[in-house]
């Protein structure tokens, strides 16, 4: 593939991006989220996520299932800070 | 914080069915779904679904939502809608932001049936407008009534590829052409058919090197692929489009899965990333199930067979069902589900089905500290379970020459049978299991066509070789709009969609028994009566350039 792949679309990530970080020694996609940001943006990786996993595994010559994945965290889902601030005025 | 006793997660065919299970029994459940409506993936479904006429089957798939959501509601189940779960903590405690709010609810027990969401393909130019998954396109179309586009290219010939194509030519877009990577179609045969037989051609081991376009899709270059995957250089051919719809493949929605702390591991056939479970859908991590797409990709049927051993389970464990009842009624849903997981799609689901309930007793038992023997990793080699039956019998010349009578064209093992419900003769036999094939008993057949409009895949046809001395009559199923009327000639296209000769209608007949698959009678020259199996008002226009 000569054309820019753009993998992540939220922080604009491409491929060769992404490939240029496993060369230079990173091997896990969270390595690569935090080098490159992919998988850091508004929709956390919904997209991008397997895809870096298929791109670590076709580089390193490993299969898909030995790649462990992005992990999530709340919130896993976006919301407003106002919805998100209104928890500690219900709880008191 | 509020205290619930059952939160399910997802108000799909799988969260529905857990729901109305435990809330019958006396349970109290309350769903909560980030839609505006309830259903899940399966309000947008137009199509009549395979299964068992005894539940489901040939009933389209919005209808079957609005089913499942009526008996929550009347087994006194809370839906939330516009309802997020952001989170799942300890305690099982869940944050939902819901009316603007987040707020904290604690569950007894939490059901986690998310679904699905479809997976990506990254090629040059796969971030032009007009690129977007098939659910996507089948959201616009089916649920907000925009056609995503007028010429469409889709990746993928599984049936979600498949049946989405369908649904766009229904709409009035021009599917130019289904790819699919492997060197055969992903998806059912009959939902190939009925978009073959319009004439979408369906290119094997092809895929999408590129789309192209200035501001938004204008184009498509497919490449061929050889036997192991890789592109074959100077296959190239362009085609022209304005929109790749992607069908390749679903992964489970397995967020709050992944934050609720639930042991995963990797199983290609079931989408990627799968939470371990067992037998009654309950995840490593005490007091949360899963149920549906997100334990493993199948299909709308075995969502509903998961949840109900999910809702028995919990309602056994909850005290509102006697234990022994709980395991007859588990060993009951297990066999409805293991007679869906057949065949060459459902077949591929169950054995990765077994290897997961096999992981899941596996990481049960090393937490327990003890010994477990690897297992060799079950891997699916493409036979079908059991000894292959024989193919759908076609009814002899000599037969179809004293009068009318039916052609199931219907080779592949399909959990369904409406078409032995359907058939007051006695003449069509399913039998158990489901997914046998249906055998005519051609003595019997009359020729009535009942059992054309009660095919799911519209796979029936029936034949009259005794109408004319030169003509005979074929009665096929068509959902196009607008429809042929009688004394109208047409053109008559083969199983390809090529045009073989013309056709004059008959009959058309559109009562509502038959569910919008009106039955079109045509005549054509008797030597085209096994060629002929769609009609088409137009002349097929000519393809683009492939």
């Amino acid at each position: 593939m000569d054309k820019e792949v753009v993998i992540c679309r939220c922080e604009e990530v491409t491929r060769a991006q992404i490939e240029e970080a496993i060369e230079r020694g990173l091997c896990t996609p969270r390595d690569i989220k935090q080098w490159t940001r992919a998988g850091m943006g508004l929709c956390q990786g919904c997209t991008c996520r397997s895809l870096i996993c298929q791109i670590v595994a076709e580089k390193l010559a490993l299969e898909v299932s030995e790649v462990s994945p992005l992990t999530f965290r709340p919130p896993v889902r976006h919301i407003k800070l106002k919805e998100l601030a209104g928890l500690g005025g219900n709880d008191k | 914080m509020r205290k619930v006793e059952v939160a399910v997660v997802g108000a799909g065919p799988a969260g529905l069915t857990v729901a109305s299970e435990i809330a019958n029994r006396g349970g109290k459940v309350l769903i909560l779904d980030e839609n505006a409506k309830p259903g899940g993936q399966l309000f947008k479904q137009l199509h009549k679904f395979f299964g068992s006429s005894r539940h489901l089957a040939k009933e389209r798939g919005f209808k079957i939502a609005q089913s499942l959501v009526q008996q929550a509601q009347e087994a006194g189940v809370e839906i939330w809608f516009d309802a997020i779960v952001i989170g799942i903590f300890e305690d099982r405690v869940l944050g939902v932001v819901h009316k603007g709010k987040l707020q904290k609810l604690q569950a007894d027990r939490i059901v986690l049936a998310t679904g699905a969401s479809e997976k990506a393909l990254a090629f040059p130019g796969w971030t032009l407008p007009g690129v977007m998954g098939a659910g996507a396109a089948q959201t616009m179309m089916n649920i907000h009534g925009i056609l995503p586009g007028k010429r469409i290219l889709m990746v993928g010939s599984g049936n979600v590829g498949l049946i989405v194509s369908y649904q766009l030519l229904q709409a009035g877009a021009k599917v130019e052409a289904v790819v699919e990577a492997a060197p055969k179609v992903g998806g059912y045969q009959v939902h190939a058919d009925k978009i073959r037989r319009i004439g979408v051609p369906i290119y094997l081991s092809y895929t999408v090197k590129e789309a192209f376009g200035d501001s938004r899709v204008e184009g498509a270059i497919l490449i061929q692929l050889d036997e192991n995957g890789r592109p074959i250089a100077g296959t190239e051919r362009e085609i022209a489009v304005d929109t790749v719809c992607l069908a390749v493949g679903l992964s489970p929605m397995a967020e709050l899965t992944w934050v609720a702390g639930c042991q995963f591991t990797y199983i290609n056939d079931l989408g990627g990333q799968v939470p371990l479970h067992n037998e009654a859908m309950a995840t490593t991590v005490p007091g949360i199930y899963v149920a549906g797409d997100v334990a493993g990709i199948g299909e709308a049927s075995s969502a509903i067979e998961e949840g109900r051993l999910a809702g028995i389970a919990i309602a056994a464990d909850l005290g509102y069902l006697p234990n022994s009842e709980a395991e007859h009624l588990k060993e009951q849903t297990r066999k409805e589900l293991d007679a869906l997981r057949q065949g060459p799609v459902g077949g591929r689901v169950g054995q990765a089905k077994r290897a997961l309930l096999d992981a899941h007793a596996t990481y049960i038992a090393r937490q327990a500290g003890r010994e477990v023997k690897e297992r060799a990793e079950a891997t699916w080699t493409g036979s079908a379970p059991e000894a292959p039956r024989a193919r759908a019998e076609v009814p002899s010349a000599e037969r179809r020459a004293q009068g009318p009578v039916a052609v199931i064209e219907c080779y592949e093992e399909i959990p369904c049978d409406p078409c032995e419900e359907a058939c007051h003769q006695g003449a069509i036999f399913v039998g158990e299991p489901i997914t046998s094939l249906p055998h005519l008993k051609a003595e019997r057949c009359n020729g009535c066509g009942l059992c054309i409009p009660a095919c799911p895949g519209l796979a029936i046809f029936v034949i009259d070789e005794s109408y004319s001395e030169d003509e005979a009559t074929i009665m096929l199923p068509y959902e196009f709009l607008p429809l042929p009327h009688k004394g109208m000639t047409v053109k008559a296209l083969d199983l390809q969609g090529q045009l073989v000769g013309e056709a004059r209608v008959l009959e058309v007949r559109n009562p509502k028994a038959y569910d919008c698959t009106p039955v079109i009678k045509i005549a054509v020259s008797k030597e085209l009566s096994m060629t002929v199996r769609h009609i088409a008002l137009d002349e097929p226009k000519e393809r683009s350039t492939v």
